[in-house]
Formats: structure tokens, sequence, C-alpha cells
């Protein structure tokens, strides 16, 4: 494998990696901690994971503003989604 | 400005033909070079075609319904029929007319026109849009023809998962193939926008139909996936015993209603922006003056679609959901009406002083102001959860959505295809019979949709054929009026055909109105523009010349 | 082996960099669609959690934790898989990156078998409550019906999408075997990559709501 495709390579094995460590440490949670406030690390961490795929695997960092702004503003709108959804339910 | 061709023909005389013109119509004239188009021109007529269609159907319905209620007995149609009958009424009206209505026509053939592009992004996806909206629609037309569907557009749950013995799965199967089609359009739209202007033509000097078509293209992709998975959710219920929704379990109904109102609430947006859109290009043609506030009007189209995503729960205030929430969307539906209202004044502002032509888009322009203020108006009653506790499921809704979706909605339409109509054939309508039809619609409208507006008031529910005979009166003057309504739309479908073969021939730019669409020839070209334009003029840079007295 | 990549510009571009980018925001569009898609499962999932939390615990409990788990290293490593065959295509190696898509998708494979088998699991252990033949491991809470068929229902949608990502693979790995391809559609196999970065990234999102937050 010659040197300019190892550069290129490095980014993709180490976001992989770095996907692999934190779902390592999700099953470790999971396994372990079957009851309590565990499930506020879990969802910090599968949050992570979610933002790493975006902004590094799909290049959302490399890309032009407009791409960027689409990349992200889908989760805004499914938290309207949730919040208002969740104003019913919580208040019954 | 090029010379145009204004001579009338003497229709004896066959116009000698030298050479075939090369517009987008003429240069080819095969079946298949339309059916397999890619040229947006030509996609926006084939939608046009097939909206007319379900029009007429969704008409049909509405004139069976206005029939049966007639009698306060509900003798001429059976229950089931009945509702057999609304549900198509709404399913047609909403997802086969309203929504591609002009996003799908007049905005595939204006928004490269307008922005200075050969095409949109996407032509391709353009096509495959119009065959999956063609299948889909066809496809639930025939359920709910063969035998049909009857728990209302809105397919409640438990009655559509569980209780109804009709075609359910098949309705919702259709309509989730529909709903491609609005995500596909909606997509190509923005895409459209952002990376194929002209040259110069900066966001800010885009004509405001342009931003409402942005604005209503932004709401398509991310309200209608909602839509797909609430249905996909009954289909998985109700086909597959996937109940995720069924109360005997525990679970509850109103969860589909969320997930269904979370769409359907911004598709009414999806319906009134693209009217709000011609508004501004009507109301400014034929004022002869530039738009009062044109950032506060593009803005607020933003405004409108992305407040219109808190305001859902104004649908489901008195369905067992929680107070607290109702005062949440209460209040959001209050604001949600702000952004409208600075645009109806900003319309107001830019006809005053202005050098008013009353021609028939004009007339269109101005019912569209009044009958859309009475709709918000309305609409911000039934935003009051007190009011609406009163005249919630009854007429009184109805003809809210109808002040509305037709008030505002099919004028602007038919506004926008008198005004563009020259653009898109070469051809001019016939004024006089454009003016009565315009005045026939106004009362026709009128007279159907104001007395149920009293009825609500006075308790006659919706989607019941039986009522009380104290309401008979008022069932019988809107039923007349839907005759004149009936009228008011055949005509312009009549005179409108007629003008293709026998119409005075339009130069590029009978208006004299502002917009890169009006600098090329009517029609266009298959590349829309014989020279691709360099833009460098501020939109509706109209003289601003006040009326001599 | 290696010629200079690139797109043929389609005749209503004035440039490929427009091109690219069209197709870029484009996907990342219908990307956005996907997201709103899946969002009403995971609204649905909490919405359930709120509303039955001891039930929808018992199902957690019942589901196959480790097959999940795998399953998402899997998809993990397909994701790697992917963006190695993009930077190859970059580079116009169009022999390996081939031999990366094919991998990809076969890694596909890997968790739609894996699926296969832990629905016949399910089977096996009586969570399957929409079959009216058979009895139901939880039929003593009937709210658990709930979880359990929205498991179903969000597993299902998912690999149906991981289906059609597999043959959209298939499908481009046999395009792009043309000569000249990556002089003509070196974007497309990028397009392609953000499809299957997105249906990894909804699984990332899968697997925490049914398996893992609720045990």
């Amino acid at each position: 494998m010659d040197a300019k495709l190892k550069r290129r390579l490095r980014t993709p094995f180490l976001t992989m990696l770095a996907l692999l460590v934190l779902l390592g440490a999700n099953v470790l949670l999971g396994s372990l901690f079957t009851t309590g406030h565990a499930w506020i690390a879990e969802v910090l961490i599968a949050t992570v994971m979610v933002a790493t795929v975006i902004v590094v695997a799909m290049e959302a960092h490399k890309e032009p503003p407009v791409i960027r702004l689409f990349s992200g503003v889908g989760f805004f709108w499914v938290a309207i989604l949730f919040a208002l959804t969740m104003v019913d339910y919580t208040t019954r | 400005m090029s010379p145009s061709d204004t001579t009338l023909r003497d229709l004896h005389v066959p116009t000698p033909v030298i050479d075939p013109p090369d517009d987008y119509l003429h240069v080819e004239q095969t079946l298949s070079s339309w059916i397999f188009t890619t040229d947006h021109k030509r996609i926006g007529l084939l939608y046009l075609v097939s909206i007319t269609v379900f029009f007429l159907l969704g008409s049909i319905a509405a004139g069976l319904i206005r029939l049966s209620l007639i009698v306060p007995d509900g003798e001429i149609f059976s229950n089931d029929i009945y509702n057999r009958l609304f549900t198509l009424h709404g399913v047609i009206m909403v997802w086969f007319f309203l929504v591609p209505s002009i996003p799908n026509t007049l905005g595939n053939f204006l928004l490269p026109l307008m922005i200075g592009a050969k095409d949109v992004a996407f032509p391709k996806l353009n096509l495959l849009s119009w065959y999956v909206f063609v299948l889909g629609s066809l496809f639930t037309m025939f359920v709910m023809i063969w035998g049909g569907v009857d728990t209302g557009w809105t397919f409640y749950t438990p009655l559509s998962t569980e209780y109804a013995d009709s075609y359910v799965i098949a309705a919702v199967l259709g309509v989730i193939v529909v709903g491609f089609s609005s995500i596909l359009t909606g997509l190509n739209f923005m895409v459209t926008v952002h990376k194929l202007r002209a040259p110069g033509m900066t966001w800010f000097r885009m004509p405001l139909f342009v931003w409402s078509l942005y604005a209503t293209s932004m709401i398509l992709v991310l309200a209608t996936p909602v839509l797909t998975i609430a249905l996909i959710l009954l289909f998985a219920e109700r086909a597959l015993g996937l109940a995720v929704f069924d109360p005997a379990n525990g679970g509850d109904p109103v969860l589909f209603q969320h997930l269904f109102w979370f769409y359907s609430h911004p598709v009414v947006y999806v319906m009134v922006l693209p009217g709000m859109g011609v508004m501004s290009e009507l109301i400014t043609a034929f004022s002869c003056k530039r738009v009062f506030g044109y950032k506060f009007i593009a803005f607020s189209s933003l405004g409108i679609a992305a407040i219109g995503f808190f305001v859902w729960g104004h649908h489901m205030f008195y369905n067992g959901m929680s107070p607290y929430a109702g005062l949440t969307f209460s209040l959001m539906s209050f604001i949600v009406a702000v952004p409208s209202a600075i645009k109806v004044y900003n319309w107001a502002a830019t006809i005053h002083k202005g050098a008013i032509r009353l021609d028939t888009p004009m007339l269109y322009a101005m019912s569209w102001i009044g009958l859309f203020v009475i709709g918000g108006v309305t609409g911000l009653m039934l935003a009051s959860t007190a009011l609406d506790g009163h005249v919630h499921d009854t007429y009184f809704v109805v003809a809210h959505f109808h002040y509305i979706m037709v008030g505002a909605t099919v004028v602007a339409f038919l506004g926008g295809i008198h005004f563009w109509w020259p653009k898109i054939t070469g051809r001019l309508y016939s004024e006089p019979w454009g003016r009565i039809s315009a005045f026939l619609m106004f009362f026709g409208f009128n007279m159907t949709f104001f007395p149920q507006y009293l009825l609500g008031y006075m308790g006659m529910p919706r989607r019941y054929h039986v009522y009380p005979p104290s309401y008979q009166v008022l069932n019988v003057l809107s039923s007349a009026g839907a005759t004149m309504l009936a009228v008011a739309y055949i005509f312009p479908m009549i005179y409108l055909i007629w003008s293709l073969w026998y119409g005075e021939r339009a130069g590029d730019n009978p208006w004299e109105a502002k917009g890169l669409e009006w600098t090329t020839t009517s029609p266009p070209p298959k590349h829309n523009f014989h020279h691709m334009p360099v833009v460098d003029f501020e939109p509706y840079d109209y003289p601003n010349i006040a009326p001599e007295k | 082996m290696s010629g200079t990549v690139g797109i043929k510009v389609e005749e209503h571009f004035h440039s490929a960099e427009q091109q690219r980018e069209t197709a870029r925001l484009g996907m990342w569009t219908f990307l956005l669609t996907e997201l709103l898609l899946f969002s009403g499962l995971f609204i649905t999932a909490l919405v359930i959690r709120v509303q039955h939390p001891t039930s929808v615990t018992a199902v957690a409990l019942h589901l196959k934790f480790w097959i999940g788990a795998t399953n998402t290293a899997v998809l993990i490593l397909s994701s790697f898989s992917m963006s190695v065959a993009i930077e190859l295509s970059r580079l116009g190696r169009q022999r390996l990156m081939l031999r990366f898509m094919l991998l990809t998708a076969a890694l596909g494979a890997v968790f739609m078998m894996l699926k296969g088998y832990e629905y016949y699991r399910d089977y096996v252990e009586h969570m399957m409550p929409f079959l009216p033949y058979r009895s139901y491991e939880l039929a003593a809470d009937p709210a658990s019906r709930l979880f359990t068929n929205l498991y179903f229902i969000t597993t299902g949608l998912h690999a149906i999408h991981l289906t059609i990502g597999i043959g959209i693979m298939l499908v481009m790995a046999w395009l792009a075997s043309r000569t000249g391809f990556l002089q003509q559609h070196q974007n497309r196999i990028e397009i392609t990559g953000l499809y299957w970065h997105f249906i990894d990234l909804v699984w990332m999102v899968v697997f925490p709501t049914l398996y893992l937050l609720n045990r």
C-alpha cells in the first residue's frame, strides 16, 4: 500500500476505532448497569457516535456551509417533534 | 423586448407556416416526447392535466355531498356512502389536488425561469416524481371508487386500524406512495434554488414566488416523512397485527394523531404558501409597483414554514391531550398568524397608490385578500381553546379551512394560471369571460361557505348527513352557492382550452411585468432562454407611477 | 490503471463543481427525510416508555442484546470499508475500489444474516405477539406487546433500507466496473457512500433505543 493511500485511510481507520471503542463502552454499561441512571451516559455516547459519523465519516466538516446546515438542521426538527409531543405525555 | 406578434388571426385563413416554432411545446410532439420528457415545463403541464382530473373528481364528490345535505333526514345517500363520499373528497382534494397544485404546475414551470436556470437540479427525478404521483393517486382513486374508505381523510385510530370495514390498507399505501412524489419535488426545488441561480441572481433578487416555493419545499421535505411513518404504523397495525396504538393493550390512539398532525398541519402551509407567492407576483404586476417590504415577505414565508411545525396540537385540543399541551399549542397558533398578517399588510401597502389594472388575475388577487383574511381570522378563533371547545368538529371548522384552501389556494391558483397562461401557452385568454368567472367565483364561494360558519356556530357537526330541520335553510343556501361555484370553475376550463386554438397569440410580455420569465419568448424555448441571463437588476423594479387623477 | 477521476457534466449544469455540489446537497436533503422518517419511530418508543416503563424494560431484557451489539460493530466495519472505497475512487484505483464496495455489501449481508437468526430466536422464544397461532412469552403484561411490535417495525424498516442499500451497492459496483467509469461518474461512489453511512447512523440510534436504554 503506497504512502498516499495510507495517508488517506488514516481518518476512516481512526473513525472506525473510535466508533468501536464507544460501542464497547455502551455495551459495557448496558451489560453491567441494568438499573439506575446509566441511560444518561448511554445516550451521550450514542450522540457522540452519531455526531462522529456525520462530521467525520460523511465529511460534513469539509463541506460548504449549506451542506453543513442541511446535515444538522434535521435534528432541530426532530427536537420539535420530541419536545412538543412530550409536553403532552409528561403533563397528563 | 423583442417585437411581438399580436395581429388577430382570421380563422378562415390558416397561418402560413414557414418554419415550425422551436418553443418547448412544438419542438417535439410525439406522445413519448411528452411521457418521457425531462423538461420542467412539460412536466408542469403533465401535472396540470393530472391535478385537473382530480379536481373534477373531488368536485363531483363535493357536489354529491352538498346534494345530500339539501334534505335534513339523509334520505339521498346511506350513512356508509356519505362517509365514503367525504373521505373521497378529502383525500383527493388534499393530496391529489391542493398539495401538488401550485408547486407542481406553476412551480415546476416557473422556478427555473425565474432564477435564470435551464432546468431544475434533477430533471429525471422531476419526471420520476410525476410517475410516482400518477401511480399512487390512480391506485388510491381506484380503491376509493371501487369500495371506498369511510374513516375521513384523517384516518384516525382505532377506527382505521380496527373497526373500519373498508379498504383502509390499500388507500393508506396509495397515499404513502404519493408522499414520495411530494418529497422528491421538495428536494428538487430546494437544491435548485441553492445551486442553479443565474450569475447575479442573489437570494434577495429572487422573485417572492421563489421564496414561497422554497419555504413550501422545506415543509414537504421535513413533514412528509412523518406522515409516511404514521401511515406505515397504521398499516402495520391493521395488516400485520403489529399494534402500537391499540388501546386494548395500553396503547394510545392519540399518538397516531400526534404523528399525523405533525405533517398535516404544516401541509396546510404547503397549500397556502405557494398561493401567497403567486399573490406577490400578481399584486406587483397589476399595481405596477415595487413590492412593499420585500424582505419582510421573504422572511415571513420562511417564518410561516418554521412556526407552522409548532402548532399541530390545535387539531387535538379535545381528544384527551393534556391541557398544558393545549395551552402551548394554542399560544404557538396565535404566533403563527403574525407572519401571514405581515404579508397581507405589505400587499395592501403595495397596492396603495399603485396604477391598478383590474384584469382577471388582479380580480382573483383581490378576492384572495378578502377571503384569506376571513379564513385567517376564524383560524385565530379556532386557535383559542375556549372557542374551539364550542365549535370543534362543527361546520365552523369546515368553513374556516375551505376559506383558506378554496378561497385562498384555489383562487391564487386560478389567478396564477391566468397571469402566466400567455407565457405557458403563447395565447391570450378571453378577458371578459375571465372577469365574469372571477366575479361568479367570489359570489358563489361566499354563498357556499359563509352559511357554514353560521351552521357550525349554531352547532351543526361536521361529517354528519342528518341534521335538525332548523338548519335546512342555511344548508340549501350553501348548496345553491356550490352550484354557482361549479359554474365559475367550469367557465375557465372552457375558455382557457378554447384559447389554445383560437386565442390571440401572445407576445413575450403582454402584461408588461417584471421578472426573468417575461424576458423570454411566449412560449419559452426548450432551454428557457436564447441567451442565458446575467442578473443586474432588483426584483419588481416597476416604475411606481401613481394613477393620474 | 488509474487515470484522472472526474464527472461528465450534464447539460443543465455549467461546471463539474456545480454538478458535484448539487448531487451532494440532493443526497443530504434525501437523508434529511430519512431522519424524520425514523424519528417517528423513536418518538413512539419514547412515548411507550413513558407510559409503560416496566413493560418496556421487560421486553428489552428479552431482546438479543449481544446480536444487536455485534450487528452494530458489523455496520461500523462496513462504514469503514465504504470510506476506503470512496478514498480509492478519488485516487482512481478502480479494481481495488470494487473489492471494497463488494466487501461493504458483504458486511451488510452479514448484518442481515445475524438479523435473520435473531428473528428466528425471537420466534423460538415466543416473542412474536403478532402471530395469532403462537403463544406470547409476556402475555401476562399486555402493554409489553406495544414495545415488542415496535421492535419488529423499527428493525424491519431498517432492514428494508439496508437491503435497498446492499442492492444499490451491488448495482453501483457492476456499473463502476466498466472502463472509464471513474472518469465520468466518480461522485456517484461518494453519493452512495453517504447513503450507506446514514444506514449505519440510523442503527446507532436504533440499538440504544430498543436494546440498550431500557435494560
